[in-house]
């Protein structure tokens, strides 16, 4: 029986200030896991930075979101046989620490998909008190759809198996893969669980997330989670 | 509470609209960000069809002569922003269409280079 194959998909869009940096730690604190940059559509030298790296790197023509760069990493993983698919943010604010943690719960076969929640123990993370209260929103929304808390439903570092992968491939959230996203996946029979982990802040360039998206982000999420409960599943 | 027959129409007619997009929903045909859009249009219009008090209110606030010229500016309001939505989303899917098609000519050309080089006809 030949070992079980982890990959750490990365996606990436105009990050390659850190990109470098995330790889680099990807190389010395994850050695056995191979890894895959999805460039979603960057202008700057995103694609070129992962090749130097020496990691496989998948190139959109165009911008899609991290949802769809994830789906592709999905499409790849699943076409070379992966056991485990983990996301890792580009721009460092994921541990490879914790890919241990997040990818042997999966392998033993008590879940699906372990999401690394930055809310299971007491980290001292305090997120700014708007993303809090979407959170928070969201946790309540994923626990009625579920019957079970999650505490951190917009965390991307999670580790994702095989028959997920499977699913997502064909359908995924083109943006923000969040609570719509873990309600679907409930709803067709997979077992979510979270681990504790620490997240850092970025190692270089700017966030995400202006004032625009933070408004519009909790209440286009709310009525996805309502949609995803009453969409037939994939 | 007294509906006029104008109120009562186009409430029924947003609440039908509502079920209908949110079928759409479940069957998979809408996709989420579409959905979105229809639902919070037509849920407004079935708000101010069934509430008197708040569509008097918003008469009066607006100018209108009449309760049913403010669910027809609402429905026509809608029925802008979404015209430009789509424009929004259309220019968007051209420009990505125009870069796919750049992409598939350049590895149009790297294939056909490689296969040449492969059978080792001289270039």
């Amino acid at each position: 029986m030949s070992a079980p194959r982890v990959l750490v998909v990365v996606p990436a869009h105009d990050e390659e200030e850190s990109l470098p940096g995330t790889l680099a730690e990807l190389r010395e604190r994850a050695p056995g896991a191979d890894v895959l940059v999805v460039d979603d559509g960057s202008h700057d030298g995103t694609g070129r930075v992962a090749r130097e790296a020496g990691v496989a790197v998948l190139r959109h023509p165009v911008n899609l979101g991290v949802g769809a760069a994830l789906q592709t990493g999905f499409r790849w993983a699943v076409a070379r046989d992966y056991d485990v698919t983990v996301q890792l943010d580009a721009d460092g604010q994921h541990d490879p620490a914790y890919l241990s943690s997040l990818v042997t719960p999966v392998l033993a076969g008590r879940c699906d998909v372990c999401i690394g929640s930055r809310f299971v123990s007491a980290t001292g993370y305090r997120a700014p008190w708007n993303r809090r209260l979407g959170m928070l929103l969201f946790s309540g929304v994923v626990r009625l759809a579920l019957g079970r808390p999650i505490s951190d439903t917009t965390s991307g570092f999670r580790a994702y198996g095989r028959a997920v992968m499977q699913v997502c491939q064909h359908d995924f959230p083109k943006d923000f893969p969040d609570a719509p996203l873990l309600i679907a996946l409930a709803r067709r029979g997979f077992r979510l669980d979270e681990v504790p982990v620490v997240m850092r802040e970025r190692h270089a360039g700017r966030s995400f997330y202006t004032i625009s998206k933070q408004l519009y982000y909790p209440y286009k999420n709310l009525l996805a989670s309502l949609m995803a409960l009453i969409r037939r599943p994939i | 509470m007294f509906l006029s027959r104008t109120q009562l129409i186009t409430a029924l007619g947003a609440v039908m609209l509502a079920l209908y997009v949110l079928d759409l929903v479940r069957r998979r045909k809408l996709s989420e960000e579409y959905s979105l859009l229809w639902v919070m249009a037509t849920t407004v219009i079935a708000v101010l069809g069934f509430s008197t008090p708040l569509l008097t209110w918003l008469t009066d606030a607006l100018g209108f002569l009449g309760e049913s010229s403010t669910t027809f500016a609402f429905g026509l309001a809608f029925s802008l922003a979404m015209l430009l939505y789509l424009s929004l989303k259309l220019s968007r899917i051209g420009y990505e269409n125009h870069a796919l098609t750049r992409e598939l000519a350049l590895l149009r050309h790297e294939v056909e280079a490689l296969r040449e080089g492969r059978e080792g006809a001289p270039r």
